[in-house]
């Protein structure tokens, strides 16, 4: 009985551990939470040139064009999920300031700009239009360009 | 002159077109360093241009170019540096063989700032140089890297070229910044001739090329 008793409950420890072990396991710490989002601004930032980039071509690829507005505009919705509190400076070396966290009203608008605009550039790529195209990504670049003068620390 | 000894004549050493081409790079250079920290990508391009067309014409006129200009004139070896650095050796118009190296390094630096920020990407992939089209984001962004980077190496050697300068005219007494402005220097000691100065039609060719190669980059 009591041999008994020890295997069940070492089977439910053991269950319960391992439990706790994936648990732990894939809920992301504050720095992969960080390196998440620099890969994704990277992404973005690659997007970006590739819509550049095809957009000064004598013939642009307007496929690749397109499928590079589609993921600067779903990177302008998903962006509002890459800011977690506590992925700031303080979990490690971010050029995200501290603002973000400290006004959330304000960076919430700064991120709606992106969102408003991006579907603009992804709807000019659709119409092939190099001059649509290229001042929908003037104009898409400079709603970056708004959120980075507050809310991103300038490069050293 | 109040010394009664006769002045000493006054050679030309430095041609039209070194002159007017040192002082753009000075004056682009600077306003490269201003557009970048102000962020004005667009007009840090326009600098970018200019120094293209600069160097390139530069590296023309090198070979083509007047005496005091040709790499051949001015770049000596390691002996030779030597015998300067020990006062061995006759002054003669031009750069002198330890002058040379910094010019190499000023001018080898400069023009691979150039082509470095020609591949360049910004960190957002919306600023870029004319070039980056044809290299990845990745590489487009080490490009910006290694730009920035050897920016400082390049005030680095500014400020030496401008320290040798500052010891010339202090403790030796020459004034070469005159001289890369007028043109003339006098020489006290020793046959000293003239720069010999390269024709009408070497010039405009070297023009022409340096304006044809940077209107092509900056198109791409």
């Amino acid at each position: 009985m009591p041999a008994k008793l020890f295997r069940s409950v070492s089977a439910l420890v053991f269950t319960a551990s391992l439990i706790a072990a994936v648990q732990v396991a894939s809920a992301a710490t504050p720095a992969e939470l960080q390196k998440a989002r620099h890969d994704h601004y990277k992404e973005l930032g690659d997007a970006f040139k590739a819509v550049r980039d095809a957009s000064k071509s004598d013939s642009p690829d307007f496929a690749a064009l397109e499928k590079a507005a589609e993921t600067v505009n779903k990177a302008s919705v998903d962006q509002q999920q890459w800011f977690p509190k506590g992925t700031g400076p303080e979990a490690g070396k971010t050029r995200a300031l501290p603002e973000i966290w400290s006004k959330p009203d304000d960076f919430t608008a700064a991120q709606k700009m992106f969102a408003d605009r991006a579907p603009k550039l992804l709807a000019a790529a659709k119409t092939k239009d190099v001059a649509a195209i290229t001042a929908a990504f003037k104009d898409a670049g400079g709603a970056c360009k708004n959120c980075h003068d507050t809310f991103r620390k300038p490069e050293d | 002159m109040t010394e009664g000894a006769a002045p000493a004549p006054r050679i030309r050493v430095w041609d039209v077109p070194v002159r007017v081409c040192h002082w753009l790079i000075v004056l682009f250079v600077a306003a490269s360093w201003w557009t970048a920290e102000a962020k004005r990508m667009d007009w840090h391009r326009y600098c970018g241009y200019a120094l293209l067309a600069l160097a390139t014409f530069r590296v023309y006129w090198g070979f083509f170019g007047s005496s005091t200009a040709r790499f051949s004139e001015f770049v000596r070896g390691p002996r030779t540096i030597v015998s300067y650095l020990k006062g061995r050796w006759a002054a003669m118009p031009g750069h002198n063989p330890l002058g040379a190296l910094s010019v190499l390094a000023l001018l080898g630096l400069l023009l691979t700032q150039i082509v470095l920020g020609l591949f360049a990407v910004d960190v957002d992939g919306i600023e870029s140089g004319p070039l980056s089209t044809y290299v990845s984001f990745d590489t487009g962004r080490s490009a910006a890297e290694w730009h920035d980077s050897l920016f400082d190496a390049l005030l680095w050697l500014i400020g030496l070229h401008v320290a040798a300068v500052l010891f010339y005219l202090l403790y030796r007494k020459e004034n070469l910044v005159g001289a890369m402005l007028h043109g003339t220097r006098s020489f006290s000691s020793g046959p000293v001739t003239s720069v010999r100065t390269a024709s009408w039609v070497r010039f405009i060719v070297g023009v022409l090329l340096a304006a044809l190669l940077t209107w092509m980059v900056a198109r791409a």
